[in-house]
């Protein structure tokens, strides 16, 4: 047996994120104790109509989110306590909402901050309704081996650590969070553990107060002993006392109380919680307090650190009279267990996976990225540039001091071709249009294709099958007239013979003059030779002067591309930042730039 | 609870439509020059001037002046703005119209578990101290309305009668309707005084406000005083800023002179460690408490401050095991502050202690041992070490 939170508990989450997470702790508990999760529906209304994903065990259960607490406890009858967890602005009409449902007989508020006047209304309501209002800033309700309501109990190692899978002896009531755990713990070890602990909040005048609960305990015949952990300031504790020492209890009463140190601090500096403070007239103090529920009966310690033997005497004597029996321990091989995530058992080793992916380049895993196990700062450091980087990742090899010259002087060649080609003008128009960096270029990057930028890796592809099938130049062309069409990477729009390509000129040039051979560039010079005389603009274009470079230098063909599309992009961002720093406006094509070739305005024939 | 200084407090009172004197909040000699030069009442009436500030006893410190004229109040103001005492500088100066009276009354609202008791009584000012038996309550519950005869019969239960009688059941109303609609915990007006004019005028007010309510007091533009009778420290103000801005909450109450440092965890478990070190003939140089997970760089900032007390000898790091704050994650914000502290060359000489449970406290205890191969002189134990036993080591230790 136990109080508040039972097995028969079935609870609606009012609030977002945190009542998310409360969730997943509770289903922790259930897990722990082979129960189902006994969270039947969240209320958040900015999410009303989607789910909430709860992990139970190895499951994911999908639990609804309502708008209403009416909604909720309409769909899903055998709800009769509320969590909220919503902010403390609109806490009130939450918490008035819940208490209103007759559905719902126990809420219990998580948040911190709730103005004084709204919990007392809160809590009168509450009473008036008979039900049960625990809160404001309640860590929660926990009944070992049954319920838990909240994060009360902490990570699952704890739960299992405090034995909370089995009901013990001994209730607790407190005002602190961290407190309840402290004492959950100290009943674990000290004596045979608890039956339902409860934290009723710290602030001034909880909806709850230790008097509703100890009436609750007392009728609980599993519940032999309770202990309060109770601060300076208000009159609980006293209250507390008085029902104590009124008549004689089956429960036996365990009692600390803090702000003893108030004593020995200049007047008025207060601590803690906000409930703990004490009267103008010196009432509600710690040791004010003591004294009273010594005088009720209770067994006070001096000292939070002797609570735990004072614990072990009230069980030991619970023992001896037989009101209690001795719980064996679980052995080792039988304490529950949360399934591992695949992350856990791999860091164990205990399980294989099947990669999905392979990669051969990079890796960030760790504080910054390695390319090919280079890292980034370091190859900086030494001096490697963008090429070298370019070289690593593209062909996983660091390229040469000469190799890198080459990839940058391929990079400053093709940046940019000024505004009227295909890339650049689309990139433009997008611009103009209002569009976004990254979408304008990806715009004028779709442009690049056989008849723009894109006939690198093909030329290259050809210059080398040429090559390393060892065909003369006139054996080429015959091939490729045959079985391919025009050789990608000769010929030019409007350069020609007599107007030379300044930038294959200047590459040319450049590579010749280095010690290095370069046999595609050779071949693709020679084809140049034959199909310029027989037409006059069939000369070696940039493209293919870059691609028969780049294979010399031995980048795998189907990189190619990537030069002219990476050099291309420095091009197209300066266009759409040029566009949008002069605040360009809608471009519209003139209609005499149109042929309109279409047929002249007619007649629309009916419909048949 | 937040503590609000007499001149917005005043100013609520006026709100509800109890009259106050005349009054002023001035920062300079210069504005009150100016104030002086189109305000009638200053140049007419006597004046009291008294410090602005968060301070007890003003009278004992010369920090209230009664029955000034204009020039005599210009000295005072002059005198008292800018004056240093041992833990603020004083920045306002409250100046106000004295009232001739002959009557002094008190009359108070304060917030009960059950509702609001309004008090009152036909003696005011220090009077009333020795006499309490005269002062007499009634209790409205909370959600209940004042009614018209529970007033009457409480002002004729505390001896008014006749028509000030009525004038004070009139001026307790409003003081409710003040109380309950500005979110009050405890609104103190004492002395009231029967002005020549037969009017009610209320002379001074402490007045409480319940801070978690200021989401729905836009006109709250005011800022909360410290409670404890000094202004705020640099370093509590500097807390404070981080704890509105974070999930969680970091405090900080420094206590001059102490030489035990407190960098606890839980605003339960932070008292009993406090109780513990007290217990013990300790001196406790701040109290301080982190919970509700907040983030490691707000208890870095934190542990920062206490770090750099005045003359410490222990650090007690403790704390109860945990429901959800992070104790590796928080523990790496304390630890970061540690090194910064160090590596300033603070904490020589100093012991600390640590205790605590909860989400990934094997790591975070773990970091923490670990800081003893950086020459820390650091002990650190489990859940398995009771609550405050860390304070017995720690004060048998020196």
């Amino acid at each position: 047996m136990s109080i508040l939170a039972t097995k028969d508990t079935h609870v609606v989450i009012q609030g977002g994120v945190a009542g998310v997470n409360a969730a997943r702790r509770m289903a922790e508990f259930r897990y722990m104790i082979k129960q189902p999760l006994n969270v039947s529906a969240f209320v958040y209304p900015p999410d009303a109509g989607k789910t909430n994903e709860i992990i139970c065990g190895t499951e994911l259960i999908m639990i609804p989110i309502y708008k209403t607490v009416a909604e909720a406890t309409a769909n899903h009858p055998e709800i009769n306590t509320s969590l909220v967890y919503i902010g403390a602005d609109r806490a009130y009409a939450g918490t008035m909402e819940a208490l209103n449902d007759p559905h719902i007989k126990t809420v219990s508020m998580i948040t911190e901050g709730v103005p004084e006047k709204d919990a007392k209304l809160l809590g009168k309501h509450a009473r008036k309704l008979g039900k049960t209002f625990n809160g404001p800033s309640s860590i929660g309700v926990v009944s070992a081996g049954e319920c838990r309501l909240g994060v009360i109990g902490g990570a699952f190692d704890n739960l299992v650590a405090c034995k909370l899978y089995r009901p013990g002896s001994f209730g607790v009531i407190t005002k602190s969070g961290g407190l309840s755990n402290e004492i959950i713990w100290i009943c674990s070890q000290f004596a045979d553990g608890i039956t339902t602990a409860i934290g009723i909040g710290g602030d001034a005048y909880p909806g709850t107060d230790y008097v509703s609960y100890l009436e609750m305990f007392e009728n609980d015949p599993q519940t032999k002993a309770v202990v309060i952990v109770g601060e300076m300031g208000g009159d609980l504790e006293e209250r507390a006392a008085e029902w104590y020492g009124a008549k004689k209890r089956r429960i036996k009463l365990l009692a600390v109380v803090s702000g003893f140190c108030q004593e020995s601090l200049p007047k008025g500096m207060k601590f803690g919680h906000a409930g703990a403070k004490e009267g103008l007239k010196g009432e509600g103090s710690a040791r004010a307090k003591s004294e009273a529920l010594k005088k009720s009966g209770a067994i006070v310690p001096d000292t939070f650190g002797a609570l735990g033997p004072a614990i072990k005497a009230t069980h030991e004597e619970l023992l001896k009279s037989g009101q209690v029996k001795p719980i064996p321990d679980l052995a080792a091989s039988d304490m529950p267990r949360l399934p591992k995530t695949v992350q856990e058992s791999m860091k164990e080793g205990e399980v294989l996976v099947t990669p999905l992916i392979r990669s051969t380049i990079s890796d960030d895993r760790g504080d910054e990225p390695l390319y090919q196990g280079y890292p980034a700062s370091e190859l900086i450091n030494n001096g490697y540039d963008i090429p070298h980087v370019i070289g690593l990742l593209w062909d996983n090899r660091l390229v040469s001091k000469q190799e890198a010259e080459i990839i940058k002087r391929i990079i400053m060649l093709s940046a940019d071709h000024g505004p009227c080609v295909s890339g650049a003008l689309t990139t433009i128009i997008a611009a103009c249009a209002g569009i976004g960096l990254s979408q304008a270029v990806a715009a004028g990057m779709i442009m690049i294709g056989p008849r723009f930028g894109g006939a690198v890796t093909d030329a290259g592809r050809w210059f080398k099958y040429a090559i390393d099938n060892k065909l003369s130049v006139d054996d080429f062309l015959v091939y490729m007239k045959k079985n391919v069409g025009p050789v990608p990477g000769i010929g030019h729009r409007v350069k020609s013979l007599k107007n030379p390509d300044k930038r294959v000129k200047e590459l040319v040039g450049y590579v010749k003059s280095l010690n290095m051979a370069t046999p595609h560039l050779d071949f693709a010079l020679e084809v140049e030779k034959v199909t310029a005389v027989k037409k006059d603009n069939l000369i070696l274009n940039v493209d293919g002067t870059m691609a028969a470079v780049l294979v010399d230098i031995g980048f795998p063909v189907d990189s190619l591309n990537g030069f002219f599309i990476l050099s291309r992009t420095i091009g197209m961002i300066g266009h759409w930042t040029d566009q949008k720093r002069q605040g360009s406006r809608l471009i519209r094509l003139f209609d005499y730039l149109v042929n309109y070739a279409s047929p002249k305005r007619r007649e629309v024939p009916p419909l048949k | 609870m937040a503590k609000v200084l007499e001149g917005p407090g005043m100013g609520l009172l006026r709100k509800w439509g109890i009259s106050t004197p005349n009054y002023a909040v001035v920062t300079s000699s210069d504005e009150f020059d100016q104030l002086s030069q189109v305000n009638d009442w200053l140049q007419k009436s006597k004046l009291v001037v008294k410090a602005h500030e968060a301070l007890g006893s003003r009278f004992k410190l010369g920090l209230v002046k009664v029955g000034l004229d204009l020039t005599a109040a210009k000295a005072a103001v002059r005198e008292m703005l800018g004056k240093e005492l041992e833990t603020l500088t004083i920045k306002q100066v409250i100046v106000s119209e004295a009232v001739d009276h002959k009557e002094e009354y008190y009359a108070a609202a304060k917030s009960t578990r059950d509702g609001v008791d309004l008090l009152v009584a036909t003696c005011g000012g220090i009077e009333v101290e020795s006499n309490w038996d005269k002062v007499k309550h009634v209790s409205i519950e909370t959600g209940e309305t004042l009614s018209d005869s529970a007033l009457s019969s409480l002002v004729k239960d505390a001896g008014f009668s006749g028509d000030t009688a009525s004038k004070m059941a009139e001026f307790l109303k409003k003081l409710y309707a003040c109380f309950d609609n500005e979110d009050a915990q405890y609104v103190e007006v004492n002395p009231v005084v029967l002005s020549g004019q037969g009017e009610l005028v209320a002379l001074d007010a402490v007045t409480l406000l319940d801070g978690d309510a200021k989401f729905r007091h836009k006109d709250w533009t005011f800022p909360f005083a410290a409670e404890f009778g000094r202004a705020y420290t640099k370093n509590e103000e500097e807390v404070m800023a981080v704890d509105a801005k974070v999930k969680g909450s970091v405090k900080l109450i420094e206590i001059p002179g102490g030489n035990i440092a407190m960098l606890p965890a839980g605003g339960g478990a932070s008292v009993y460690y406090s109780d513990a070190v007290v217990a013990r003939g300790g001196k406790l140089a701040n109290y301080a408490e982190y919970s509700g997970d907040p983030p490691d760089w707000a208890v870095e900032v934190l542990t920062e401050k206490v770090c750099s007390l005045p003359g410490i000898k222990h650090i007690i790091v403790g704390g109860a095991i945990a429901n959800f704050t992070d104790v590796k994650k928080t523990f790496g914000g304390i630890i970061n502050a540690f090194r910064k502290a160090k590596a300033e060359g603070k904490l020589q000489g100093v012991k600390i202690w640590v205790r605590r449970g909860g989400p990934n406290e094997l790591q975070g205890l773990a970091a923490m041992r670990a800081l003893q191969d950086e020459g820390f002189d650091i002990q650190v134990f489990d859940r398995k070490t009771p609550l405050t036993d860390i304070v017995d080591m720690a004060m048998a230790a020196k």
